[in-house]
């Protein structure tokens, strides 16, 4: 059989490189239209900017109520005195990216041409700044020489690489670049005048003309230097470390680390651990072993009918457990409920799992990490109190429009995944079902949703059975979102060719491993770009959780810090900030599924 | 209309009988019936639309027959899941358009199945899978995507796919119709390596030198029916029924 080979031919000629002018010259007034167009739209560029910056310069403005209340925007309700907390949570992240960034070894290159670009256009930033600013003659010709300075660096790092022959440096380590970029905020923490703004013992303390305070600035600093340590430490030592051992400890310690870092975070000091010990623990270790147990036994490959039969029986006396909590019949657990549907479900896959020993073990040790995780989540969402409550929930600010939003992504995407599948499967009852919920949820306000979780809810519950206010939250807004985004998983189903189900089937993929294996990969790669656009607005839209009371950010800037005496009636300044930090997540976002997609998309030319 | 198997010692692996199959309430397949035996290589010839590639997916049921019986290797084709899992493992199944899987590796392609319904240890797969690969003449591709193939490499992948499960039947549904001219010899050399090795073959196809040369019996079908069928040498040289003889002045 002869193979045809591709004969190099010389490299690619390399394409010339318009010059600026010719560039602009193509592109902005190459015609009438496009010469009209650029004018106008640069004009109103222009004045827009020109407005923006008189709002943020204006001496009407009072942005130190921002700087003061920052704390209250972060995380409202945190008590002061026990921050010390969040930052070692943080510190033990930092110390973690650290050592993974040098396992991983991350070979990373940023191009010297690509920073020179941006040096080039943070001089270019501030030319306009200067320009457009309405500041003083002295402090614009500061902005101008420092503008300058920008564009020549810029400019002369450009040079170097082109002109450089032996191209000694053409790029440096992206890892290298990110640290320096970092350690360069941390050091204007300490040179540059922010002010020192904040409120102690309930009087405003604002300092203008000297750093930030040290509680802000010395945290930040330890972090950096944490960060930076444990990568350079263990870079030193990487060539005699088992990497193979080193990453799989470390994947262990990511997986913890919600846990942890979470206790860390919210202990309350007042936690009752003798229920945790003489309940939780042993409840949660029955299911581990003795579901465990059950789930090997169903995993055995001659089994066959047996195992379908004992599943649908679990899942029957699941459900059955709702039904008798709904009249009350019999006292049960919360966690006991969940436990046993979810090991219906997992007894209802075990056949895919009828193999080796070592396949049947792997199973039941994920049985075992899902209980961990679903016990601990319904301990610590269900926990009705921590710390000193000052709201109707525990967290409050940004932290939780982050909490809410990222626990109703990872709970809403496996939901909406199945309400996709049940959507479009063969079997009637599954169909109708799913239809029925993703259309009514869809026909319905989320804001109805929240009140219905948070107020009506708690009537139809069991005796007995309560649901932090929290929990309502993230329940609701999961239901809801998981009904959207089990219609974007769907247009992504519809796009499988017919092809693949039919050569799953012929070569004897059973109906899950073809879902598995071969229709969801390709369906969810399709779907990227819909379900980052539908994360991106659940985590826009957590800011209606304010209308059930709860505070999140949006909610301190307009209604809390305005009603402050020292800032009454301060409202746009937070606001846009507000604005600017929701930009910058939903921003990052954006950018994130950019480069997963092109991840993913190899392999499809 | 005369089903005679070319050797009576072998055993038979397909028997249809009085296959009938409707798409609403169009009839395409009407009264169907051959048995094919044990190492056996069956050209299905005929015109488009003549039923052939239905015939050939009632086989392993990607479409489902409404009456008469298909026994394939002494189990028969019902609406019991069992058998037709049993059945497709037991049946290699080549695709016009390939159909290989584009988001994994074609290693993972080959392995797919024998690891997850073999339940073949990871190992012992990608061997095998390395074996097929060298097999079909395409040894060095194993790492890459089957975007990055050529259409007759993606094609003697997906023979590959298929082998991997070591099926005692080959269905190919006209292999090389999606291919470009120069591709298509790589991909019928394959087949006939894998007819000399012994394997029971049904190929609908419009090969002509690949029927004359490799097919031990040729069966002509026309609107759902079985026309004629016959070793190669009759059936080219001395065909007896009308349809046959003019389709074979419209192609030759």
């Amino acid at each position: 059989m002869s193979e045809t080979t591709i004969v190099e031919t010389g490299k690619r000629p390399e394409v010339a490189s318009s010059s600026p002018g010719e560039w602009i010259r193509k592109n902005l007034f190459s015609n009438i239209p496009n010469t009209i167009l650029t004018i106008v739209f640069g004009v109103f560029a222009l004045y827009a900017i020109r407005g923006l910056l008189g709002f943020i310069l204006s001496g009407e403005r009072r942005w130190e109520a921002v700087a003061t209340n920052m704390r209250l925007l972060m995380a409202q309700g945190y008590p002061a005195n026990q921050f010390v907390r969040v930052w070692v949570a943080l510190g033990c992240l930092m110390v973690l990216t650290g050592l993974s960034l040098a396992i991983w070894n991350a070979k990373g290159q940023l191009p010297i041409k690509k920073i020179s670009n941006w040096t080039m256009n943070i001089g270019f930033g501030l030319m306009l700044f200067a320009v457009l600013a309405p500041i003083s003659p002295s402090s614009r010709l500061g902005w101008v020489i420092a503008g300058v300075l920008f564009l020549t660096f810029g400019f002369g790092l450009w040079m170097s690489t082109k002109n450089n022959q032996n191209r000694t440096l053409d790029s440096i380590p992206t890892v290298w670049f990110s640290f320096g970029f970092l350690g360069t905020l941390v050091l204007s923490l300490w040179i540059v005048p922010f002010g020192h703004y904040a409120f102690t013992n309930g009087e405003l303390v604002a300092e203008t003309g000297r750093t930030v305070a040290m509680s802000t600035k010395l945290p930040f600093t330890v972090m950096w230097v944490l960060l930076v340590c444990s990568y350079c430490v263990i870079i030193r030592v990487r060539d005699y470390l088992p990497t193979g051992q080193a990453k799989a400890l470390l994947v262990g310690l990511w997986f913890l680390s919600p846990f942890v870092l979470n206790w860390i975070v919210l202990r309350d000091p007042d936690f009752d651990y003798g229920h945790v010990i003489s309940t939780d623990v042993p409840v949660a270790a029955l299911f581990i072993f003795a579901g465990g147990g059950i789930l090997y036994l169903l995993t055995k490959p001659s089994l066959g009918e047996l195992g379908r039969l004992t599943a649908i029986a679990l899942l029957i006396f699941g459900v059955f457990n709702w039904v008798a909590a709904f009249f009350g019949w019999y006292p049960m657990l919360q966690k006991v409920r969940i436990s046993f549907v979810l090991l219906a479900l997992a007894a209802l896959i075990a056949p895919n799992f009828a193999a080796d020993r070592r396949t049947r073990l792997k199973f039941v040790t994920g049985w075992g990490v899902l209980i961990v995780i679903s016990h601990w989540l319904i301990t610590a969402v269900n926990s009705p109190s921590t710390l000193e409550l000052q709201g109707p929930t525990y967290l409050g600010g940004f932290s939780l429009t982050l909490f809410v939003a990222v626990l109703t992504l990872l709970l809403s995407f496996p939901l909406g995944v199945l309400l996709a599948l049940g959507r479009t499967s063969s079997m009637p009852i599954a169909r109708v079902l799913c239809t029925g919920y993703i259309e009514s949820i869809r026909g319905v306000p989320l804001i109805t949703i929240l009140f219905f979780f948070s107020n009506i809810l708690p009537l139809f519950l069991p005796q007995g059975m309560e649901i932090a206010e929290l929990a309502a939250i993230v329940t609701g807004y999961t239901l809801f979102s998981a009904a959207y985004l089990a219609e974007n998983v769907r247009g992504g189903l519809q796009s499988v060719m017919r092809g693949q189900y039919e050569a799953a089937d012929a070569i004897g993929l059973t109906t899950s491993q073809r879902t598995g294996f071969i229709v969801l990969p390709q369906a969810l790669r399709v779907s990227i770009p819909p379900l980052v656009g539908q994360a991106i607005g659940v985590f826009k839209e957590t800011s209606l959780v304010a209308i059930i009371g709860a505070y999140d950010i949006l909610r301190i800037a307009n209604n809390v810090v305005p009603a402050q005496t020292e800032f009454l009636g301060v409202k746009r300044e937070g606001l846009l900030l507000v604005s600017v930090i929701y930009f910058i997540v939903a921003f990052s976002m954006s950018k994130y599924s950019q480069r997963l997609e092109e991840r993913v998309g190899l392999g499809e030319r | 209309m005369s089903t005679e198997t070319t050797n009576e010692n072998r055993s038979d692996m397909i028997v249809c009988e009085n296959v009938d199959k409707w798409f609403g309430d169009f009839q395409a397949l009407k009264g169907v019936s051959a048995t094919i035996a044990e190492q056996e290589v069956v050209v299905v010839l005929g015109p488009s639309g003549s039923g052939k590639s239905t015939w050939i997916r009632c086989i392993n049921r990607l479409e489902a027959h409404q009456q008469g019986t298909i026994i394939v290797d002494g189990v028969e084709l019902t609406n019991d899941l069992r058998n037709i899992e049993k059945i497709r493992s037991e049946v290699g199944m080549v695709f016009q358009q390939f159909n290989l899987f584009p988001h994994i590796s074609v290693l993972d392609n080959v392995t797919l199945a024998p690891k997850w319904v073999r339940k073949m240890p990871k190992a012992a797969a990608e061997k095998k899978a390395e074996e097929l690969l060298e097999m079909v003449g395409i040894p060095e591709q194993a790492a890459k995507y089957p975007g990055q193939l050529s259409g007759g490499q993606q094609q003697r992948v997906a023979i590959a796919r298929a082998l991997a499960m070591e099926p005692r039947i080959m269905l190919f549904d006209e292999p090389t119709s999606a291919l470009d001219p120069e591709m298509i010899k790589e991909v019928l050399d394959v087949m006939k390596d894998l007819a000399h090795g012994g394997m029971t073959m049904m190929v609908v196809t419009h090969e002509m030198g690949f029927a004359r040369e490799v097919a031990d019996r040729i069966i002509f079908m026309e609107s759902g029916e079985i026309v004629e069928s016959g070793t190669p040498e009759h059936f080219f040289t001395n065909p007896t029924e009308d349809r046959t003889k003019l389709f074979l002045s419209q192609i030759l």
